[in-house]
């Protein structure tokens, strides 16, 4: 199968899961032989968009760099993914429609449940207001209206979402489906094995 | 009450230590129960014999066909084929007659790992047959048969180098079988010795709730070699027996590093015993009119001709070529379906062999089959008597013959064994295991599995 490239656009609050469902879905691509980026919305900022702040503008600013470089990788076979909090639904949209191959993955989470794992420690500092605007706090998030994939990480395992996920990327061909699960070479391996087994 | 206020509320659960449950399972491909029984009755397997004097070993049943890539699919989801849509090591893709291979993607049921990692419970797998290629799962696993790459068949992917440095490999090379029985026997024991070490250092190093660790190596050893079990004076004879003393070497490392906090359980997927013929179903339904091929000596299925009312699969899988459901289908749903089953099933059942029948049973697929993938199962399954191996060949021309293979799989004679005394079974079934396990773990049995918990 050649590789189709295309977008993997994770949006959700912090602490949703985004990083580790983008890690797990990285690993399954790369399993396959498949080529595959990540940029963490966390990672970028230290570097793609260092500087930028956290006003509408910046923020704005920072997922159309993402989206462009995105749309860079997708454009030459590389699957990309995102994974940035990416609260505006207009900006997504726009990347979206930039891209053409695109599959958005809302990931679902309470922000009571986010700010419990609170693994970064940053909705503490969002109730006590050192960080004066932080999404699903104290700046909104918009939901996607329609994306490809929902997941809910406060009610599945981390397992069942990627699952999930992977199942629509095999759906949309970004993936081997079942029936390709097995290479032509490895698909007359199985064949050689079960012969000698008299199974075929 | 504000979101501020809310989350500044939030309180952390409290948590008090209870040591965990866990279940350690040992699988041994194709292992019957006799066999098991008159090892430890003759001194073979001591350590076994030890354990099953405070244990239940039980004669287990299997589902047919009684396959690897069925059965090990009905023990580790606890439900039948027409709920995880495994039949056989082939099947035909929708609305075709192209073969394809089922692997762990075309699983429609959840497997007990995946159960146990909703209750945040971790399970390391070994070498469970139909699970490659590995998927994620809340633990480790291996892929066991037909895996073909070990990369595919390794989750986590950081388990990859471990299991190179310990050499570890997939499955034996059967073909060694047909060329020499000293380097067959040299390999299985060298496939054994590496899966051990693989066991035991995961058993030690990883945490789990769930441990299985399968040996395929047994099955192997079974279909090529069985005749030196029987017959006392063959010249591999004290192999094969070598073979079981090292198995249960391993029974006794595993056991020895349980506490009292962890079920000890052993299974196998089905029996082996004697072949007497190999039995060419899609021979017989040529021969008797039912099965048209475009060429002499067809490779498989595939090169089926129009005109054909029913064809067979690997083992025991008869399929109705109904309108509708494929492309060349002639058989009308309805009176003309049944009449055909009923008449199939009597013509099979007159099949003899120096005078016996060698069909046991034939059953219609909803005898033995439910679930809402009813519409892949096989229109009739058959059941051999011992001694006769059905074979899904389509390149025979004769019904019965011999060929290299001296054991064949049964599907009554399985072995299921848990280290305590009182189980609710006399005979259980395979899909009985992944319930019991997850009563021992304390996790809800979903209400549509088909098994029962044994315990």
């Amino acid at each position: 199968m050649s590789q189709k490239g295309f977008t993997l656009w994770f949006t959700g609050l912090s602490g949703a899961g985004k990083t580790t469902l983008a890690h797990i879905v990285e690993t399954e691509m790369r399993r396959h032989n498949l080529k595959v980026e990540i940029l963490d919305g966390d990672v970028v900022r230290t570097n793609l968009s260092k500087g930028l702040g956290f006003s509408k503008e910046d923020r704005d600013t920072n997922i159309r760099r993402i989206g462009f470089v995105c749309h860079l990788l997708s454009r030459n076979g590389v699957a990309a993914i995102s994974a940035a909090i990416s609260p505006y639904r207009e900006i997504r949209d726009e990347v979206r429609k930039m891209i053409g191959d695109f599959v958005e993955v809302y990931v679902h989470c309470p922000v009571e449940v986010c700010a419990k794992r609170d693994v970064k420690g940053l909705y503490a500092k969002a109730m006590s207001g050192e960080i004066p605007v932080f999404t699903g706090v104290s700046d909104p998030y918009e939901e996607p209206l329609n994306p490809e994939v929902i997941v809910d990480s406060s009610t599945e395992t981390v397992e069942e979402s990627a699952q999930k996920i992977l199942k629509k990327l095999e759906e949309l061909g970004y993936l081997p489906k079942t029936e390709e699960v097995y290479s032509e070479e490895e698909e007359e391996e199985v064949k050689r094995r079960l012969e000698e087994l008299g199974y075929f | 009450m504000g979101i501020l206020d809310r989350l500044r509320s939030l309180g952390k659960p409290q948590t008090t230590e209870v040591k965990e449950k866990k279940v350690v399972l040992i699988g041994l491909d194709g292992t019957p129960y006799t066999l098991l029984k008159q090892f430890c009755a003759d001194g073979t397997m001591p350590n076994l014999a030890k354990i099953v004097a405070t244990s239940s070993l039980r004669q287990m049943d299997v589902s047919i066909p009684e396959v690897s890539s069925t059965s090990w699919t009905c023990f580790y989801t606890g439900m039948n084929p027409a709920q995880h849509g495994i039949f056989g090591f082939l099947d035909l893709q929708p609305n075709s007659y192209k073969i394809y291979f089922p692997n762990s993607k075309s699983v429609k049921a959840p497997a007990l790992w995946d159960v146990l990692g909703n209750y945040g419970k971790r399970s390391i797998v070994i070498n469970v047959p139909e699970t490659y290629p590995a998927k994620p799962l809340n633990g480790a696993l291996i892929s066991g048969f037909v895996a073909t790459d070990l990369k595919k068949a390794t989750y986590p992917p950081e388990l990859f180098p471990t299991l190179v440095e310990l050499g570890y490999r997939l499955d034996p090379d059967a073909q060694k079988a047909r060329e020499s029985k000293d380097a067959f026997l040299a390999d299985i024991y060298d496939v054994f010795e590496k899966r051990r070490k693989t066991i035991l250092q995961l058993f030690d190093q990883e945490k789990w709730s769930l441990f299985i660790g399968t040996i395929t190596e047994t099955d192997r050893l079974h279909h090529f070699m069985w005749d030196a079990l029987v017959d006392k004076n063959h010249p591999y004879h004290n192999g094969f027996l070598d073979f079981y003393r090292r198995v249960d070497g391993l029974i006794g490392e595993v056991y020895d590093r349980l506490d009292s906090n962890t079920t000890f359980m052993m299974c196998s997927d089905h029996g082996f015993t004697s072949i007497e013929q190999q039995v060419y179903l899609n021979f017989w339904l040529k021969d008797n009119g039912y099965l048209k091929f475009t060429s002499e000596s067809p490779k498989s299925v595939e090169e089926m001709a129009p005109g054909t009312r029913a064809f067979a699969m690997d083992p025991t899988r008869i399929y109705i070529n109904l309108k509708g459901k494929y492309p060349n289908g002639i058989v009308e749903p309805g009176a003309e379906y049944e009449k055909l089953r009923l008449e199939i099933a009597d013509g099979l059942r007159a099949i003899t062999y120096q005078g016996r029948p060698v069909i046991k049973k034939v059953f219609m697929k909803e005898d033995v089959f439910r679930g809402p993938l009813m519409e892949q199962a096989p229109d009739l399954i058959v059941l051999s008597n011992y001694g006769f191996d059905m074979k899904g060949s389509t390149n025979k021309q004769v019904l019965m013959d011999r060929e290299i293979f001296t054991g064949m799989h049964t599907q009554d004679d399985a072995h299921f064994l848990i280290n305590r005394k009182d189980i609710n079974e006399k005979k259980p079934h395979i899909c009985d295991i992944a319930p019991t396990i997850m009563k021992e773990l304390g996790v809800a049995i979903p209400s549509d599995i088909t098994g029962v918990a044994l315990t």
